[in-house]
């Protein structure tokens, strides 16, 4: 594409009376023969935009460069079809924060302005990629949370595809006797809502329902994935555009239990006491006899190194449940429940309170020392009570509160024919359960276009579950329409971009394939990356990956930043004035550096900050040229990463971390201290730490003294 | 494996708490703030966070064979900084409601006291047995007319009659139900008289000082309504016995002058009762919502001491205005509710005189460490110090 770029300097919001705006123009103008730049004092304003308007029509300016505000601000205002737009931040990050009519502010200005046309200039329109594709949602499992799932998806007029490993639909939620409260106040127990929820889902046009079922494999991408099911002894393949798992949890093996007693007559689990209880009268096992106490045991086998070692979250709420079964059968029954913490959360809180006013239901933390249990019932001894010490209980039954185990623990289910493996990938911090990051992306799985709903995602009960599926559902439809269009998911939702592969210079490496964080890159035989764009979160994680540079995109290339950081003027070593790049993460450290400006903190003007999509994505050529142009230090500015991560792209600045062992090398080819390259992990309400953390690292440069390749 | 105490819960007894004014008892989570805000609860072991599980529980046995129960005052400190409303103050005070029952001799009373539909009965009694005693001696001592004479009008003799018996009975009753108390509290023996007489003389100073009151933050004021009433019930009850012996051994007349010291004693003592309930009784309704408004056991027993106070005072001013017919009906009326307040003084909150005495004295036995005064902390320290150098 021809380009023909427009410079518009916007003097509002204080940068006309803090710079020397001709100086600024004459950059545009004379340093790079921009045939068009003007100044307005109200860029943003009606008027302003119809300047830019009417250029892009009068004279034919199809690129555009807003020297003004930052661009987290006015990106809905400045938005021109068919036009590119790239704007320097001379507002947030120049005059809003470094003192005006300053040398060092006026060429730091300066240096935006020549960065930014520099972009505009190797920028390219993206276009979308669109194929045709398939609208219909898979959802794996037909218990609470995917019958919801394909419900709510179907009302929503999406065809639905639900497969079930059962000959029935149910799930757990079908073996319940009653079911926890779902509604305000909270209190009482209500009627298991999973048959109505059956029939609905049988009598929904829009479900096509497949049980005694599984999923053989899942080939292709988001839009396009044919899914081979396996039914009855046969293979049937649909054309799938996104998809909810939702296969639940199973029980912990409760025959490592046999400490608490497991294996002997009248001690069960949980799971068991649901199905005695649903049965009718609740009866020893064995002899029949009608139970008249049962001592629950909380936690059995969790909150254990040496079983699970995580809280299953609902196993408080379940016994107090099933301790209500038994109260409400006689109401001179007695259920013990001896628990290490008891947790129920939100406003269950409600329904502890109300089954603690049953005069029947006796609760104590404790430690169980021992069950003992025969055919005449069990003893049970608990120490470290409430009661202030070792006590001894004799009743009919023990009811053991075992955790739930995420079924995709041992099972890749899905059966992804991906390049990195069948399954969700394993982040070592969920014990399995295929939760992505529960604070920002609940639902979100690091494979596209798969969304994780209920117990199968995190312990969760069954009001929880449809809430989950509800969540799930929406994100999958998101997911189907967004691809439709060319754009991509959460959290560069909306973006066309994509990457482009120059397989003419690939040595088939296998970094990109092996570091995509969302598995988009598959290879065929001879190793060659293939790349499936619907997958794709257009991180660019491969982008910095890569160590040939064969992959950009049209508006985010290797090229295209190392550019930026060569139109950097550096000063000679004598002006003693140093020059620090910072290359900021564009979700968390930008907007931090963004908001100390809002918040007219001064940092030094050395610095120049260059956004990134995610620090993942920084390429070391980007290092190396700018060591080797003179520019003293650079300062990386990245997520949080490590087990409590906030990285949008989950390993992108963790990659990035891993990757300073290389900037190392480059370092010590180039005979530099290692202590000129930093990264940092930054959070966005770090912004107040922004000025110390610059000032602190220019001071640790100027300590070392000027980069010697000044003037080479 | 070592065994543990056996825990039978009993769930008839949690109900009973309940109904006693501990409804609110399954509230508690075991927090144990209670225990920590408590002014008055020892160190060690404190109350009444284990009196709340053990109520939950239904453990009879450890609940009320434990003097810690006594050793609360009720302040309901507890009560206003309990995040759940369970109320320990007014658990604890079902707790020794039900003590009041627990070791009633004879039962029947016990339980009579407790119910609210045997009221009506337990006045009768008193009512029929002066009316019967007004009609036996009507017209036969020659009271004067025009002139008001209470020992006219009831001799003297028949009252002794009544209230003697009354007095033994209820002397005996407290007896064996104390007895029981202090066995069951020492683990099924009597601890050794003579120990318990010397305690006895350590905790009677704390007592009457009412040095456990001053503690208490959240009703203050009960301090000084307790006072008024502990001492003007002890005024009154002095008042009694010099009438008594100035009487029936003097044989002197009545009415006394108001400037007799005796008179004096007995309005200054009544006025101070009167003082008392009303301070109690106002400071129970305006904590309600954080304290709980007291049990059935607190207001009869509060409402008949008032009616003592009340009847009493205007049977005299009614004397002294000259109003036959009024004065010789509260003179009626007061005589039924002191024969209330004595005879079944053992099986009412009136037993806690008896119980709480007991209990703190047996405390004192057995070295239950009270809360130490801050300023006895910063002495033994500086005490501590001293020594040191």
């Amino acid at each position: 594409m021809e380009k023909k770029i427009g410079v518009y300097i916007c003097t509002g919001c204080g940068i006309g009376e803090s710079l020397d705006i001709d100086k600024l123009s004459e950059i545009a103008t004379g340093e790079y023969n921009v045939p068009l730049c003007k100044t307005h004092p109200f860029l943003c304003g009606k008027e302003g935009i119809q300047v830019i308007k009417d250029d892009i029509e009068k004279e034919g300016v199809n690129a555009v460069v807003i020297m003004g505000c930052s661009p987290r601000v006015n990106y809905d205002v400045f938005k021109f079809p068919n036009v590119v737009v790239e704007r320097g931040n001379i507002r947030e990050q120049v005059v809003w924060s470094h003192p005006a009519n300053d040398e060092d502010t006026q060429m730091m200005a300066e240096d935006y302005t020549r960065m930014t046309i520099v972009k505009t200039e190797k920028c390219e329109l993206p276009e979308p990629h669109k194929e045709d594709i398939s609208k219909d949602i898979l959802v794996i499992g037909g218990g609470i949370s995917g019958i919801t799932a394909a419900l709510e998806a179907a009302n929503a007029g999406y065809k639905v595809v639900l497969v079930e490993k059962e000959k029935e639909l149910g799930g757990f939620a079908a073996k319940c006797f009653k079911q926890l409260p779902t509604k305000d106040p909270y209190q009482e127990l209500e009627e298991p809502i999973i048959a109505t929820k059956i029939n609905e889902v049988k009598a929904n046009d829009n479900v096509k329902i497949y049980t005694g079922a599984t999923v053989e494999k899942i080939e292709g991408a988001p839009g396009l994935f044919d899914v081979t099911i396996k039914s009855n002894g046969s293979s049937s393949t649909e054309k799938i555009g996104a998809i909810v798992l939702a296969t639940g949890w199973k029980p912990y093996d409760a025959s490592k239990l046999e400490k608490l007693g497991y294996g002997s007559p009248n001690v069960i689990t949980n799971v068991e006491m649901e199905e005695l209880a649903a049965k009718g009268k609740i009866v020893r096992p064995s002899d029949g006899k009608e139970v008249k106490s049962i001592a629950f045991i909380q936690c059995a086998g969790q909150r254990d190194e040496e079983h699970l070692p995580y809280c299953s979250g609902v196993c408080c709420l379940v016994s107090l449940k099933q301790a209500k079964y038994l109260r409400a059968q006689d109401p001179d029954a007695k259920a013990f429940i001896f628990y290490k913490d008891m947790r129920t959360l939100g406003l269950y809180e409600n329904f502890y309170k109300t089954c603690q006013d049953d005069e029947g239901i006796f609760l104590t933390k404790g430690e169980v020392v021992s069950v003992n249990a025969d055919e005449g019932g069990a003893t049970v001894v608990v120490e470290d009570t409430l009661i202030g010490e070792k006590i001894e209980v004799n009743v009919d039954l023990v009811v053991l509160a075992t955790g739930m185990v995420p079924s995709t623990k041992d099972e890749a289910i899905l059966n992804l024919e991906y390049r990195q493996g069948p399954g969700l990938p394993e982040l070592e911090l969920f014990y399995g359960y295929a939760d992505s990051n529960f604070i920002c992306f609940p639902y979100e799985t690091r494979r596209t276009g798969i969304y994780a709903a209920g117990a199968v995602r995190q312990p969760l009960n069954i009001a929880a579950c449809m809430e989950d599926a509800t969540g799930a559902a929406l994100k999958a439809i998101q997911c189907v329409e967004m691809t439709s269009r060319g754009e991509a998911v959460h959290p560069r939702a909306g973006d066309i971009s994509f990457a482009d592969f120059f397989m003419q210079r690939c040595t088939q490496c296998k970094r990109c394939t092996e570091e995509c964080p969302f598995g988009a890159i598959n290879e065929d035989e001879q190793a060659n990356p293939l790349y499936n764009p619907t997958r794709c979160r257009r991180c660019a994680v491969c982008m910095g990956a890569c160590p040939e540079r064969i992959i950009s995109f049209k508006n985010y290339s290797v090229d295209m930043i190392g550019s930026m950081i060569k139109a950097i003027e550096v000063p000679d070593e004598y002006e003693e004035k140093p020059r620090i790049l910072v290359l900021a993460c564009e979700n968390d450290a930008y907007p931090a550096i963004d908001m100390a400006g809002i918040n007219r903190m001064e940092y030094s003007a050395y610095v120049r900050v260059i956004p990134l999509r995610c620090l993942g994505s920084t390429n070391i050529i980007w290092i190396a040229d700018a060591l080797s142009k003179g520019i003293d230090g650079i300062l990386l500015l990245g997520c949080k990463y490590g087990d409590d991560y906030q990285c949008h792209f989950i390993k992108g600045s963790e990659l990035a971390n891993y990757r300073m062992e290389k900037v190392q090398e480059t370092l010590d080819r180039l005979v530099l201290e290692s202590e000129r390259v930093r990264l940092l992990e930054i959070a966005i309400t770090d912004y107040d730490k922004i000025p110390g953390i610059i000032n602190e690292f220019l001071e640790k440069i100027e300590e070392l003294g000027p980069n010697p390749y000044k003037g080479f | 494996m070592a065994k543990g105490y056996v825990v039978e819960p009993d769930v008839g007894f949690v109900r009973e708490l309940q109904e006693l004014g501990g409804d609110t008892l399954k509230k508690c989570y075991q927090c144990a703030t209670c225990s920590v805000v408590c002014p008055i609860s020892p160190e060690n072991k404190p109350f009444p966070r284990k009196e709340m599980i053990w109520a939950q529980w239904g453990l009879k046995d450890k609940l009320i064979c434990n003097p810690d129960i006594w050793l609360c005052h009720n302040c309901n400190d507890c009560s206003a900084y309990c995040p759940r409303g369970a109320k320990p103050g007014e658990v604890l005070a079902a707790a020794r409601n039900y003590s009041f029952q627990y070791y009633a001799w004879p039962k029947f009373l016990g339980k009579a006291l407790a119910n609210k539909k045997s009221l009506p009965w337990l006045f009768a009694v008193p009512a029929a047995i002066f009316l019967f005693l007004i009609f036996l001696g009507y017209g036969k001592t020659g009271a004067e007319p025009g002139k008001i004479v209470f020992s006219k009008f009831l001799p003297v003799l028949y009252i002794d009659a009544v209230f003697i018996p009354t007095a033994l009975f209820a002397i005996i009753a407290f007896a064996l139900g104390l007895k029981r108390f202090l066995t069951d509290m020492n683990g099924g023996t009597m601890p050794p008289v003579g120990a318990m007489v010397k305690s006895l003389k350590n905790v009677l100073p704390v007592i009457l000082r009412h040095d456990k009151f001053k503690e208490c933050t959240e009703n203050k004021n009960r301090y000084w309504g307790h006072l008024g009433i502990l001492y003007g019930f002890l005024g009154l009850l002095i008042v009694t016995g010099l009438v008594f012996v100035m009487m029936d051994v003097f044989h002197m007349e009545d009415p006394f002058s108001l400037i007799n010291p005796v008179k004096i004693l007995a309005n200054l003592s009544a006025l101070a009762l009167i003082g008392g309930l009303v301070v109690v009784l106002y400071n129970r309704w305006k904590t309600r919502e954080t304290s709980g408004l007291g049990t059935y056991y607190d207001w009869l027993f509060l409402l008949v001491l008032l009616g003592v106070a009340l009847t009493g005072i205007f049977a005299e001013l009614m004397r002294l205005a000259g109003i036959g017919a009024l004065a010789y009906l509260c003179y009626y009326l007061h005589l039924i509710c002191v024969f209330f307040l004595f005879a079944y003084a053992p099986f009412s909150k009136f037993a806690h005189l008896a119980y709480r005495t007991t209990a703190m004295a047996y405390a004192d036995y057995i070295g239950r460490e009270l809360p130490v005064e801050e300023s006895e902390v910063e002495e033994k320290s500086s005490e501590e110090e001293s020594s040191k150098e």
